[in-house]
Protein backbone atom coordinates (compact mmCIF):
# COMPACT_ATOMS: atom_id res chain seq x y z
CA UNK A 1 0.00 0.00 0.00
CA UNK A 2 1.71 3.41 -1.30
CA UNK A 3 1.89 5.84 1.61
CA UNK A 4 -1.40 8.08 0.03
CA UNK A 5 -3.61 5.40 0.03
CA UNK A 6 -3.27 5.41 3.87
CA UNK A 7 -5.72 6.77 6.32
CA UNK A 8 -4.27 9.72 7.96
CA UNK A 9 -4.54 9.30 12.04
CA UNK A 10 -4.77 11.46 14.89
CA UNK A 11 -2.97 9.83 18.01
CA UNK A 12 -3.70 10.12 21.50
CA UNK A 13 -0.47 8.95 24.24
CA UNK A 14 -2.18 8.47 27.70
CA UNK A 15 -0.40 7.83 30.43
CA UNK A 16 -0.90 4.90 31.87
CA UNK A 17 0.87 5.82 35.63
CA UNK A 18 -2.25 8.09 36.14
CA UNK A 19 -4.49 4.85 36.04
CA UNK A 20 -7.98 7.05 34.48
CA UNK A 21 -11.27 5.96 35.17
CA UNK A 22 -12.48 4.95 31.42
CA UNK A 23 -14.58 8.13 31.31
CA UNK A 24 -11.95 10.40 32.38
CA UNK A 25 -9.37 9.29 30.55
CA UNK A 26 -11.99 9.62 27.13
CA UNK A 27 -13.34 12.98 27.91
CA UNK A 28 -9.03 13.98 28.43
CA UNK A 29 -9.17 12.36 24.34
CA UNK A 30 -12.11 14.25 23.13
CA UNK A 31 -10.74 17.60 24.69
CA UNK A 32 -7.15 16.84 23.05
CA UNK A 33 -9.26 15.58 19.72
CA UNK A 34 -10.88 18.93 19.46
CA UNK A 35 -7.62 20.92 20.24
CA UNK A 36 -5.77 19.33 17.54
CA UNK A 37 -7.87 19.05 15.64
CA UNK A 38 -8.33 23.37 16.02
CA UNK A 39 -4.57 23.54 15.10
CA UNK A 40 -4.63 20.99 12.06
CA UNK A 41 -7.51 23.44 10.54
CA UNK A 42 -5.19 26.21 10.50
CA UNK A 43 -1.86 24.64 9.71
CA UNK A 44 -2.71 21.80 8.05
CA UNK A 45 -6.47 21.89 6.16
CA UNK A 46 -5.82 19.65 3.37
CA UNK A 47 -4.43 16.54 5.80
CA UNK A 48 -7.45 17.49 7.60
CA UNK A 49 -9.64 16.96 4.93
CA UNK A 50 -8.66 14.12 4.05
CA UNK A 51 -8.53 13.04 7.46
CA UNK A 52 -12.57 13.49 6.98
CA UNK A 53 -13.12 12.24 3.96
CA UNK A 54 -11.63 8.90 5.21
CA UNK A 55 -12.75 6.77 8.43
CA UNK A 56 -11.26 10.06 10.94
CA UNK A 57 -8.75 7.07 12.34
CA UNK A 58 -8.15 7.33 16.08
CA UNK A 59 -5.81 5.71 18.16
CA UNK A 60 -5.12 5.18 21.80
CA UNK A 61 -1.22 4.45 22.68
CA UNK A 62 0.17 4.26 26.18
CA UNK A 63 2.51 6.49 27.38
CA UNK A 64 4.53 5.53 30.89
CA UNK A 65 4.44 9.10 32.56
CA UNK A 66 4.96 12.57 32.35
CA UNK A 67 8.59 12.08 31.32
CA UNK A 68 7.68 9.64 28.53
CA UNK A 69 5.02 12.18 27.46
CA UNK A 70 7.42 15.46 27.46
CA UNK A 71 9.86 13.19 25.21
CA UNK A 72 7.14 12.19 22.60
CA UNK A 73 5.89 16.14 22.72
CA UNK A 74 9.76 17.29 21.66
CA UNK A 75 9.35 14.67 18.75
CA UNK A 76 6.02 15.95 17.53
CA UNK A 77 7.13 19.40 18.13
CA UNK A 78 10.12 18.62 15.98
CA UNK A 79 8.30 17.19 13.43
CA UNK A 80 6.33 20.17 13.02
CA UNK A 81 2.52 17.74 13.59
CA UNK A 82 -0.61 19.70 14.92
CA UNK A 83 -0.82 18.40 18.50
CA UNK A 84 -2.40 19.20 21.91
CA UNK A 85 -1.22 18.72 25.34
CA UNK A 86 -4.05 18.91 27.56
CA UNK A 87 -3.47 19.69 30.97
CA UNK A 88 -6.28 18.66 33.82
CA UNK A 89 -8.15 21.19 35.80
CA UNK A 90 -7.96 18.78 38.71
CA UNK A 91 -11.21 19.10 39.71
CA UNK A 92 -11.43 15.32 39.90
CA UNK A 93 -8.92 12.35 40.42
CA UNK A 94 -5.72 14.32 39.71
CA UNK A 95 -3.87 17.49 40.79
CA UNK A 96 -4.75 20.23 38.77
CA UNK A 97 -2.41 20.87 35.74
CA UNK A 98 -1.38 17.33 35.42
CA UNK A 99 -0.59 16.62 32.11
CA UNK A 100 -2.97 13.80 31.03
CA UNK A 101 -3.18 13.02 27.24
CA UNK A 102 -1.18 14.34 24.29
CA UNK A 103 -3.42 14.45 21.19
CA UNK A 104 -1.24 14.59 17.50
CA UNK A 105 -2.51 14.97 14.10
CA UNK A 106 -4.43 13.98 12.28
CA UNK A 107 -0.94 13.32 10.34
CA UNK A 108 0.18 10.45 7.58
CA UNK A 109 -0.07 6.76 9.24
CA UNK A 110 3.17 6.15 8.37
CA UNK A 111 4.73 9.13 10.14
CA UNK A 112 2.98 8.02 13.31
CA UNK A 113 3.73 4.21 13.22
CA UNK A 114 7.64 6.31 12.67
CA UNK A 115 7.25 8.02 15.87
CA UNK A 116 5.23 5.75 17.89
CA UNK A 117 6.78 2.90 16.56
CA UNK A 118 7.67 1.38 20.49
CA UNK A 119 4.11 2.71 21.94
CA UNK A 120 1.54 -0.05 22.95
CA UNK A 121 -2.04 0.44 22.63
CA UNK A 122 -3.83 1.54 25.92
CA UNK A 123 -6.29 -0.87 26.82
CA UNK B 1 -40.27 27.73 0.34
CA UNK B 2 -41.55 24.21 -0.17
CA UNK B 3 -44.51 23.30 1.75
CA UNK B 4 -42.97 20.93 3.39
CA UNK B 5 -39.76 22.86 4.28
CA UNK B 6 -41.90 25.52 5.33
CA UNK B 7 -44.31 23.26 7.87
CA UNK B 8 -40.74 22.36 9.57
CA UNK B 9 -39.57 25.85 10.12
CA UNK B 10 -42.96 26.55 12.07
CA UNK B 11 -42.97 23.03 13.88
CA UNK B 12 -38.91 22.35 14.31
CA UNK B 13 -37.71 22.86 17.91
CA UNK B 14 -35.95 26.22 17.59
CA UNK B 15 -32.00 25.86 18.91
CA UNK B 16 -30.82 27.84 21.76
CA UNK B 17 -29.64 31.39 20.04
CA UNK B 18 -28.88 33.84 23.17
CA UNK B 19 -26.49 32.21 25.02
CA UNK B 20 -25.01 34.18 27.91
CA UNK B 21 -21.26 33.61 29.03
CA UNK B 22 -23.08 32.82 32.40
CA UNK B 23 -24.62 29.89 31.44
CA UNK B 24 -23.36 26.42 32.15
CA UNK B 25 -23.24 24.58 29.47
CA UNK B 26 -21.53 20.74 28.46
CA UNK B 27 -21.32 18.09 26.16
CA UNK B 28 -22.27 14.62 27.29
CA UNK B 29 -21.25 11.34 25.92
CA UNK B 30 -23.37 8.50 26.71
CA UNK B 31 -21.18 5.10 26.26
CA UNK B 32 -22.92 1.52 25.28
CA UNK B 33 -21.62 0.05 28.67
CA UNK B 34 -22.99 -3.20 26.70
CA UNK B 35 -20.64 -4.17 23.95
CA UNK B 36 -17.76 -4.06 27.18
CA UNK B 37 -14.96 -2.12 24.99
CA UNK B 38 -11.37 -1.05 26.30
CA UNK B 39 -10.29 2.00 27.99
CA UNK B 40 -8.54 3.11 24.90
CA UNK B 41 -11.19 2.31 22.50
CA UNK B 42 -14.22 4.19 24.76
CA UNK B 43 -11.72 7.11 24.38
CA UNK B 44 -11.35 7.05 20.62
CA UNK B 45 -15.50 6.25 20.47
CA UNK B 46 -15.58 9.41 22.65
CA UNK B 47 -13.09 11.81 20.41
CA UNK B 48 -15.25 10.87 18.00
CA UNK B 49 -18.45 11.88 19.05
CA UNK B 50 -16.73 15.31 20.24
CA UNK B 51 -15.31 15.94 16.93
CA UNK B 52 -18.30 15.11 15.35
CA UNK B 53 -20.53 16.81 17.79
CA UNK B 54 -18.17 20.59 17.49
CA UNK B 55 -18.58 20.35 14.03
CA UNK B 56 -22.52 20.04 13.95
CA UNK B 57 -22.55 22.46 16.98
CA UNK B 58 -20.47 24.73 14.45
CA UNK B 59 -22.80 24.65 11.47
CA UNK B 60 -25.79 24.67 13.50
CA UNK B 61 -25.59 26.95 16.35
CA UNK B 62 -22.43 28.79 16.40
CA UNK B 63 -22.82 31.33 18.85
CA UNK B 64 -23.65 28.29 21.19
CA UNK B 65 -20.45 26.28 20.19
CA UNK B 66 -18.42 29.54 21.05
CA UNK B 67 -19.79 30.32 24.48
CA UNK B 68 -19.13 26.28 25.44
CA UNK B 69 -15.26 26.96 24.11
CA UNK B 70 -15.27 30.18 26.67
CA UNK B 71 -16.76 28.30 29.79
CA UNK B 72 -14.27 25.62 29.36
CA UNK B 73 -16.05 23.34 27.03
CA UNK B 74 -16.84 21.13 29.84
CA UNK B 75 -17.67 17.21 29.03
CA UNK B 76 -19.16 14.09 30.59
CA UNK B 77 -18.72 10.90 30.44
CA UNK B 78 -22.08 8.46 31.47
CA UNK B 79 -23.25 4.67 31.10
CA UNK B 80 -25.77 3.84 29.01
CA UNK B 81 -27.12 0.24 28.96
CA UNK B 82 -27.80 -0.59 25.30
CA UNK B 83 -28.09 0.64 21.45
CA UNK B 84 -31.72 0.88 22.26
CA UNK B 85 -31.06 3.32 25.39
CA UNK B 86 -28.81 5.32 23.46
CA UNK B 87 -31.47 5.72 20.61
CA UNK B 88 -34.26 6.64 23.17
CA UNK B 89 -32.12 9.17 24.73
CA UNK B 90 -31.63 10.45 21.23
CA UNK B 91 -34.80 10.71 20.95
CA UNK B 92 -35.86 12.73 24.02
CA UNK B 93 -33.20 15.23 23.27
CA UNK B 94 -34.01 15.97 19.98
CA UNK B 95 -37.36 16.75 20.67
CA UNK B 96 -36.09 19.20 22.79
CA UNK B 97 -33.99 20.17 20.75
CA UNK B 98 -30.77 19.40 21.72
CA UNK B 99 -28.09 18.00 19.44
CA UNK B 100 -27.82 14.44 19.07
CA UNK B 101 -24.85 12.58 17.41
CA UNK B 102 -24.50 9.12 17.36
CA UNK B 103 -21.17 6.72 16.57
CA UNK B 104 -20.94 3.68 15.06
CA UNK B 105 -18.23 2.07 14.81
CA UNK B 106 -16.18 0.52 11.75
CA UNK B 107 -15.73 -2.17 13.47
CA UNK B 108 -12.09 -2.93 12.70
CA UNK B 109 -11.08 -3.83 16.71
CA UNK B 110 -12.66 -5.64 19.40
CA UNK B 111 -16.45 -5.19 18.41
CA UNK B 112 -18.62 -5.75 15.01
CA UNK B 113 -19.22 -3.35 12.73
CA UNK B 114 -21.72 -1.00 12.52
CA UNK B 115 -22.30 -1.69 16.84
CA UNK B 116 -23.51 1.77 18.15
CA UNK B 117 -21.23 3.09 20.78
CA UNK B 118 -21.71 6.64 21.74
CA UNK B 119 -23.97 8.88 22.01
CA UNK B 120 -23.55 12.50 21.97
CA UNK B 121 -25.99 15.14 23.35
CA UNK B 122 -25.01 19.00 23.69
CA UNK B 123 -23.57 21.30 24.04
CA UNK B 124 -26.47 22.34 25.54
CA UNK B 125 -27.44 24.11 29.28
CA UNK B 126 -27.55 21.89 32.31
CA UNK B 127 -30.70 22.22 33.12
CA UNK B 128 -32.09 21.04 29.72
CA UNK B 129 -29.98 17.81 29.91
CA UNK B 130 -30.51 17.05 33.44
CA UNK B 131 -34.35 15.60 33.12
CA UNK B 132 -32.72 12.98 30.12
CA UNK B 133 -29.49 12.35 31.56
CA UNK B 134 -29.46 13.11 35.39
CA UNK B 135 -29.74 9.49 36.56
CA UNK B 136 -27.22 7.85 34.78
CA UNK B 137 -24.10 6.37 36.07
CA UNK B 138 -21.03 8.64 35.88
CA UNK B 139 -18.81 6.02 33.98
Amino acid sequence: MSALSEPPTMAFLCRADLQLSAGKLAVQCAHAAIGSLKQAKKTHSRMVQRWQETASRKICLAVDDEEDLMYFLGLVEEASLPHSLIQDAGLTEVAPGTRTVLGVGPAPRHTMDHLFSELKTYD
Amino acid sequence: MGLRSFIHRLTAPKPLTNVSLAENLKMIFIVNHELKMGKGKIAAQVAHAAVKATLACGERNPALLDAWFKTGQKKICVKGDSAKHLGELSNEAKEKGILANKIHDAGHTQIPAGSFTVLALGPCRDEDIEEITGDLKLL
